[in-house]
Parts: C-alpha cells; structure tokens; sequence
C-alpha cells in the first residue's frame, strides 16, 4: 500500500497537503471553540474582548440555563426520549431484519417494498398528516406520540442496515443452532445478536444522534414548556437572548456536548455506519 | 418450514405496521388532505382548489425562487468536498483524524449549527466584532435578504463539506490502485492523473452527492431557516419547507399546507427516480 501512494505524489508536496488541511480543520474546530470559550464567561467580559480567553472563567451561565430556564429539565427529556426510541427501533428492527435476511417471510417482497420506499421521505411531507393523526389518538403532547412518530421514521433505514448486516452471518451457524434445538429468540439471543453487534452499536449510535437531534417533530409535537426536548429549548433561548452570547453559548454546548462524546468514543462504529449510508 | 414462515413474517410485522401506520398511511392522507378544505375537525372535498390556489400564490412563487437561490450551495459543497477529499487521498500522516474532524459537523443538530450562525452573525456576534477591529460599524445582517441567504448558505457548506468529502473519499479508495500505478509508469504527472483517472472514476459518486444536496436543499432547510432567519425578512428566506410548516400552524386551512407537501413529495420522487436512472445509465456503459 505504501508502494501505491508514494507513487501518486511526491512526498515533499505532502507537507502543503497537510498544512492546507489543518487550515481547513480549523475552519471546522475555531467556531466551536469560540463556543466554548464563550460560554466560559460573562456577557461584559465577552463583549470587552470577544476574541481573547476570558478574563475571568465562570459556569454562571451553565447554572442559570440548567437551573432557571429549563435546560437541566429539557436534556433529561432529550435523553428520556432518545433513549426509548432506539430501544424500540434496535428491538423492532432486530426483529424484521433477522426475519428479512435469514427466515422465509410471507410476501417479503412487499414489506422490504414499503420499508424501503418511505426510506427517503422528507419530513415536511409529513408534518400536516402526522400532526393530524396523533390529534385523532389523542396523543399530541404525549411523548407516547413522538417516540412512535421517531420509531417510525426511523424503522425503514433500520432494518434495511441489519438485513444488510445480518446476511453475513454463516447459515451454516443457524443451521447448527437449529440442529441443537434452539428456537427462533434463542437464536436470535446467542448467535444473531453477537454475531451482528458491532452493526447493531453502530445503528444504536446513529438513531441515537438522529433523535437527538432532530427538531421539527420535537418543535410541534410537544407544546407544552414543561415536557419540550432540548433542541426546540435552544433555539427559542437563542431568539429570546440575542444580546446575550455567553448564555446562548452555553446551551449550545450543552446541547452539542453528548453528540460530541459520542464522536469521540464511538467514532468506529460512526464513521462504519458512514459506508453503508453510501450504498443506500 | 410452514411453521418458521409464520414466525419470520411475525418477526416483520410490528414493524410493517408502525411503518406503515405513522409513514405510508400519513403519506396517502396528506394526499386526501390536499383535495379538502380543513380545519383538522372537518373536511370538505373541494377538489383541485388548493393546488390552483397555489400555482396562483405570489408568496409560493417566491419561496420556489428562494429555494433555487439556496441551490447555489450545491456547486460551492462540492467542490470543497471534492478539493478536500483528494488531499484526504494522499494518506498523509493523521488522515485518519482528519476523517474524524470533517466528521464533527455531521453530528450537530441544525439547531446548534443554525444557532452558532446566528449567534456569529448577529448584532454583537463575532463577525461584526471582527470587523469592528478594523474599525467598521456593526451591520444589522438578518434585515438584508442578501446576507441573510448568504449566512444560510455558508452554515450548509460548513456542515455538509466534510461528510460530503468522506463520501467521495469512500469512492476514491475503491479505484483500483493499479490504475495509477500504470499511469504513473507511463509518465502522466498528478494533475493529469487527477484529470483522466481519479475525477472520470469517482463520477458516480459525484452524481449521486450532486443529488442528495439538491434533495437536502429542497426537503432540509427547515432546521436552518427556523433557526437563522425565521424565514425573513418578509418571506425572502422562506423555503418551500418552512412554508409548509407555516400554513400549516398559522392558517385555518391545512389543506393548502399539504397541496404544497404533496407538490414537494412529487418533486423529491421525481428527482429520486432521475437519480436511480442517472445510475443505471452509468452502470450499463
């Protein structure tokens, strides 16, 4: 491999590569940086030097957001909510994607059909509809209504990567499996779910950061202030503190910190995901 | 086998019905929702009413205008990703934490993204601060429809280049390296290399990023646009998206929300299938 790539450049013109990309990474690191150290202040003080370190640190702003303004109560939300989500769509996707690629299914044809059509449906498409039905459940408000409306969202991409991910489990594995008398959650506990798990970490790890993230759904499905997630939170503090940039900074951080401990820790399982939603 | 028959189409059917229940059944309603005038409570078939209440609507003109305005991201993403993915080729020493940090944006929600550009360009935010160091006066920028489309733009190209780069790194990997090596051997230096092998080899992938961004920019700008702009000012901002929502929490009539969604809908699926046609094409030669 080595071989290969010194034959496409010469060494020497690497050093300008790597400079030229360190410029650009910076492009991606100062903003949330500047972030950071922002958040890390008062409002006088940013405003006195906004491009200097603080002068003075202080989580003022962490506190008042977390304890005042609901932020502390709108991340618990977040997480309640993320976290029930990809419970249910590893089990229901688990399910579906063992039946789809190692047991006979009924008109399989049809139900990978439909998983894989609504795959790229937009979700403006879908806000009039979704809105109206979880109104005639009577669940808007409910976080009952807005962890099914994630499930679903979520399901077609979900089962499409573990049939994907399941198919190269040997049958051979299943078949011994079989022979030994284990039925179908046996095989599904002992042999499916180990042999498939770095594929279920990383589909656990992208629903996760999808639900956290999302904000449409979140925005309209739960009006009420007590019960709303924390990305609909950020952004009404951003509208209502313009001229408070330390604090806004502060939720933003907040808000980014889990994505962002996620990347670095489970970047593995992040960036393999990456290759499959290529082949989508 | 009888038997396992049932257990695997058992296995698929909580998901077939919670799909097919909150994404396929809404999908369909929102159609019927379109021929009717609606309050949510009660419907009145009224036809094709909203659909010509649109093509009639100045604010739809403008929104479909705005929309192509936010299209000039396409080109600037590409090319930013493309530039970057190449240098990402050369394997030089921690490319590999290069991957990571094009990465980062990636797992940002549009809120945080929307907000670091607003909070960047606002009255006292770090842009006018900078600019103060040279002594400018502060600009108001989100009263500017200009600047305005311009801050969207930016915060689509800071987000999207990286991932977009991974991506087309994922094609250049897959050239066969002996490619380069023949060509090598034959004397052709980088840039021509760059030219006849590795940009003709990875058009596919362009393609299809070339897609997903157009899709992005028509189905995606929501998060942004709410966050950033508010759609204004007036509508200038405004994405077809953002106006879905609009009509859709502000009007007494859902039913030209969804005429408007549907005519998105159509014009996604009708991208996705030139995609999927783009493709095949290429596959065949």
């Amino acid at each position: 491999m080595s071989d290969s790539i010194s034959s496409r450049l010469n060494p020497r013109a690497k050093w300008p590569i790597f400079i030229g990309m360190c410029l650009v990474a910076a492009t991606i690191i100062y903003p949330l940086f500047f972030v950071v150290a922002t958040s890390l202040r008062s409002n006088v003080d940013y405003k006195r030097d906004p491009f200097g370190l603080p002068s003075e640190w202080t989580i003022d702003n962490y506190l008042k957001l977390w304890n005042e303004y609901g932020v502390g109560r709108a991340f618990m939300n977040s997480l309640f909510v993320s976290l029930t989500s990809v419970t249910l769509i590893l089990v229901f996707a688990t399910l579906a994607g063992y039946a789809l690629a190692k047991l006979p299914v009924f008109a399989s044809k049809y139900f990978t059909a439909t998983f894989v059509s609504v795959m790229l449906l937009p979700g403006p498409v879908l806000i009039i509809p979704i809105y109206l039905v979880l109104a005639r459940l009577g669940i808007v408000g409910d976080y009952a209504g807005l962890i099914l409306v994630y499930v679903a969202t979520g399901l077609p991409f979900a089962i499409f990567f573990l049939t994907l991910t399941f198919r190269a489990i040997p049958d051979e594995l299943l078949e011994a499996a079989r022979v030994d008398g284990a039925g179908f959650y046996r095989t599904l506990w002992s042999i499916v779910r180990p042999m498939g798990g770095s594929g279920i970490a990383t589909l656990a790890v992208l629903q996760f950061l999808g639900t956290w993230n999302e904000l449409i759904f979140a925005l309209i499905l739960i009006p009420n202030a007590k019960m709303k997630l924390l990305t609909p939170t950020l952004s009404s503090i951003g509208k209502r503190f313009l001229t408070d940039q330390p604090l806004t900074s502060a939720g933003l951080f907040i808000t980014a910190m889990v994505p962002l401990l996620l990347l670095a820790f489970a970047s593995k399982y992040i960036m393999r995901g990456l290759q499959v939603g290529l082949s989508r | 086998m009888r038997q396992s028959k049932l257990i695997g189409t058992l296995a698929v059917l909580p998901s077939f019905i919670i799909v097919a229940g909150f994404m396929a059944f809404p999908v369909m309603f929102a159609l019927y929702i379109s021929f009717t005038k609606t309050n949510g409570l009660t419907y009145e078939w009224r036809g094709l009413d909203n659909y010509i209440a649109l093509l009639t609507d100045p604010i739809v003109h403008q929104v479909f205008l705005n929309n192509f305005k936010f299209l000039i991201s396409v080109p600037l993403v590409i090319f930013a990703a493309l530039v970057c993915s190449i240098l990402l080729f050369e394997q030089f020493k921690g490319w590999k934490f290069f991957r990571v940090i094009f990465f980062l944006p990636n797992v940002l929600s549009v809120a945080v993204i929307g907000l670091i550009f607003r909070n960047a360009f606002g009255y006292d935010g770090a842009v006018n601060q900078f600019l103060a160091l040279f002594g400018a006066e502060p600009k108001q920028f989100f009263i500017d429809s200009n600047y305005s489309i311009f801050i969207i733009i930016l915060a689509l190209v800071w987000s999207g280049f990286g991932y977009q780069s991974l991506l087309l790194l994922a094609g250049l990997t897959a050239i066969n390296p002996a490619v380069f090596e023949a060509a090598a051997i034959d004397g052709a230096g980088w840039w021509r290399r760059l030219w006849s092998i590795t940009l003709p080899n990875i058009r596919k992938v362009i393609g299809f990023v070339f897609i997903i961004n157009i899709l992005y920019t028509f189905a995606s700008l929501f998060g942004f646009v709410f966050v950033i702009t508010a759609g204004g000012p007036g509508y200038e901002t405004t994405t077809i998206d953002f106006l879905v929502y609009l009509r859709a929490f502000s009007s007494n009539n859902l039913g030209s929300g969804a005429a408007l969604a549907v005519v998105l809908f159509l014009f996604i699926g009708l991208m996705t299938l030139l995609q999927n046609r783009v493709f095949k094409l290429q596959k065949d030669d």
